[in-house]
């Protein structure tokens, strides 16, 4: 998973992939502004066919915040398949 | 160019990452594209998500854009700033996005009227029309999804009928200004994606970000199809195949009654609704013919007989109804309709076809007859491939034209001397400065000629008007005729002076009246009027080179200038007062003022 999030996010920011470690944030990626953290949200959403909530997209603010809120929403919605 | 096209038509994009990749490697790519648009969006919310997709459509188009979003909520102040972005970098299109909700947000209160919000938005329209000669794009509103009253309503819009109504006004305010102002039809596009493709509450509230990609992408869609008119990228001609592209099945084999073509049953209904589209286009101007190899005799049969062909015989502008291969016939066909083969779609149900075609004649837009048949009806219309920025009378007579074309064709070769034909076909121009009902079809020809085009400038409605409202300018029109029949306003000369110095700017010929010499009588008219007027002591003239344009690549030396410079091809002319100098004329009757 960590993989494809870094995919989504080199194909969004425009930087190699190798480029995107586990600290990114918008103090690390130049081009992380308001704009782009929706065009990574609404891509994340394509990637793993979830739908982020208002508060959940105000807590993904770099990519280990990304990470915790995606698992989390990926075992609910495994756990309501069971 | 034609790699960039491939790339892209392989990308997915539904998906937002894919999409964006695909086009900032585009942008990093070191090609040359065929023009550039510049687009400015003013606007009074988040509408920066439609780049990519707008971006993606003008490189399918071989166009590199530009776009610039204006500072969020500042329309007026914009307008108003000689400093701002409208100003310092002029666009060819400007993109004027609204949002009622953001010009009055009590626009959903019950009792609301529209009328203070009217006359705001339609006098915005008038100042930035004011400000600018470029063309413009606005939006209409999209009504509320459910109603205020809840099930006691009695009307479908219960609420809404404020907002419809006041979109009734944008549409009227757009047609009376067709030629600056065009239409992006929210109201049309919502109905397209539906409310649960079309909008993002979620990021209406939190970002006033409100559509999702699908309205993005329509909404991207029209804005390209309106740059891409402008450019002058407009396709005039539809090729068409038979056995299962008019109809289903092979009529050599399943003859008159096994062929599927029917207003009730599936598929001969996809087939009926297809060639009702083709007679929509007819209807436009554009010209349908037929390309297919088949028995002549068999495909008339259909065309004259079958109950449900709605194409018939006399839609057409021309046909190859033989064995040959696709590629010469629509070589013949091009040459034979004195149209560019770039203006060219083909349709083919067979790959092996327009696998041909595709390669050889690879400036033709080719599409397939779609496997889901039920897509079938609608796919001349998706993509808006016909679109001009109007559509004239002119256009609509095109057809019937062109009919009369392929009876002069014939009685050309009766005459072995041109002169002697041409004499015979009792040609009569009528030249005098544009008038103002002109002004549309002026236009439309300085951005759909390509061919018979001295310089290939685009102007639009606008830029005519001020040319002729200008004293240094003059518009000249050429409307032509013969014993066959009316062609329209075909001719186009546009000059301006300097002093002693009379500068031709355009010169153009619709590619329906070439080789009659028309061209000849229009510029002498012009010079002998426009000597006397301006005081002319000499003529400065231009060449410049495109695609489609070499057949006038000698035409200024033809009649007498002298060539001056040629720099990467633009040959500069001068040419002293009377010193024109051509063909025979004498059998053209020019009637002036």
């Amino acid at each position: 998973m960590e993989k494809r999030v870094k995919e989504v996010m080199s194909k969004i920011f425009n930087v190699d992939v190798n480029k995107i470690g586990d600290d990114a944030s918008p103090d690390t990626i130049e081009d992380w502004d308001s704009l782009h953290h929706m065009n990574l949200i609404l891509a994340l959403e394509d990637e793993f066919k979830v739908v982020f909530s208002d508060e959940q997209i105000n807590e993904m603010l770099n990519f280990k915040l990304i990470l915790i809120v995606l698992r989390e929403l990926l075992e609910s919605k495994c756990s309501k398949q069971k | 160019m034609n790699s960039v096209k491939k790339y892209l038509s392989s990308v997915d994009i539904s998906s937002i990452a894919s999409l964006i990749s695909a086009v900032d490697h585009v942008s990093a790519l070191n090609v040359s594209f065929d023009k550039s648009a510049s687009i400015s969006f003013l606007r009074n919310f988040t509408i920066e998500g439609i780049e990519p997709y707008i971006k993606y459509h003008l490189y399918m188009s071989d166009i590199k854009p530009n776009i610039v979003f204006g500072n969020y909520n500042t329309v007026h102040q914009e307008v108003l700033d000689g400093n701002s972005h409208l100003y310092s970098s002029p666009a060819d299109v400007i993109v004027l996005s609204l949002m009622l909700e953001q010009l009055d947000a009590e626009c959903r209160a019950p009792n609301w009227s529209a009328g203070k919000t009217k006359e705001q938005i339609l006098q915005l329209f008038d100042l930035v029309a004011s400000k600018s000669s470029a063309l413009i794009i606005v939006n209409t509103f999209i009504p509320p999804f459910y109603s205020n009253l809840g099930i006691a309503s009695s009307s479908l819009l219960s609420g809404g009928e404020e907002i419809t109504e006041l979109n009734e006004s944008i549409r009227d305010y757009v047609k009376g200004h067709s030629g600056q102002f065009f239409l992006a039809d929210w109201e049309r596009f919502i109905r397209i994606t539906g409310e649960g493709k079309g909008i993002d509450y979620r990021y209406w509230y939190m970002s006033k970000a409100p559509f999702k990609k699908d309205f993005l992408n329509l909404y991207a869609l029209e804005i390209v199809k309106i740059v891409k008119a402008l450019k002058g990228y407009v396709k005039k001609c539809l090729v068409l195949d038979c056995d299962n592209v008019l109809w289903g099945g092979i009529i050599g084999e399943d003859e008159l009654n096994g062929i599927n073509l029917d207003k009730n049953d599936y598929p001969g209904r996809a087939y009926y609704d297809f060639q009702m589209s083709v007679l929509h286009l007819v209807e436009r101007g554009v010209s349908v013919v037929l390309c297919s190899k088949n028995n002549e005799e068999d495909v008339w049969n259909v065309l004259d007989h079958h109950p449900c062909s709605l194409i018939k015989r006399s839609h057409l502008s021309g046909w190859r109804i033989n064995w040959d291969n696709k590629v010469d016939n629509l070589i013949s066909l091009a040459n034979e309709l004195n149209l560019g083969i770039d203006s060219f779609v083909f349709i083919d149900d067979d790959p092996s076809e327009y696998e041909l075609v595709k390669r050889y004649l690879p400036e033709i837009t080719v599409l397939q007859v779609p496997t889901n048949l039920y897509t079938y009806p609608q796919l001349l219309f998706r993509e808006g491939l016909f679109d001009a920025l109007n559509i004239s009378t002119e256009d609509k007579q095109r057809s019937v034209m062109y009919q009369a074309e392929a009876q002069r064709r014939q009685e050309k070769s009766r005459f072995e001397n041109l002169e002697e034909y041409l004499a015979s076909t009792e040609l009569s121009a009528v030249i005098h400065l544009a008038r103002d009902h002109e002004i549309g079809r002026v236009a439309q020809l300085t951005q759909k000629t390509n061919q018979f085009n001295l310089t290939t400038r685009r102007y639009s409605e606008r830029d005519i008007r001020d040319f002729c409202s200008d004293p240094a300018w003059a518009v000249y029109s050429l409307t032509a005729k013969d014993k066959f029949g009316d062609y329209g306003l075909t001719g186009v000369l546009i000059a301006r002076h300097e002093g002693e110095e009379g500068i031709i700017d355009t010169l153009l010929l619709s590619c329906r009246i070439l080789g009659r010499r028309f061209e000849i009588s229009l510029v002498e008219h012009c010079f002998r009027d426009l000597e006397d007027k301006w005081n002319i002591k000499r003529w400065k003239a231009e060449y410049i080179p495109t695609k489609k344009n070499q057949q006038v690549a000698n035409f200024w030396n033809s009649v007498g200038s002298k060539q001056v410079e040629e720099i990467n091809g633009t040959r500069s002319y001068f040419m002293e007062r009377g010193g024109l100098k051509s063909e025979n004329t004498d059998f053209i009757k020019v009637i002036g003022d």
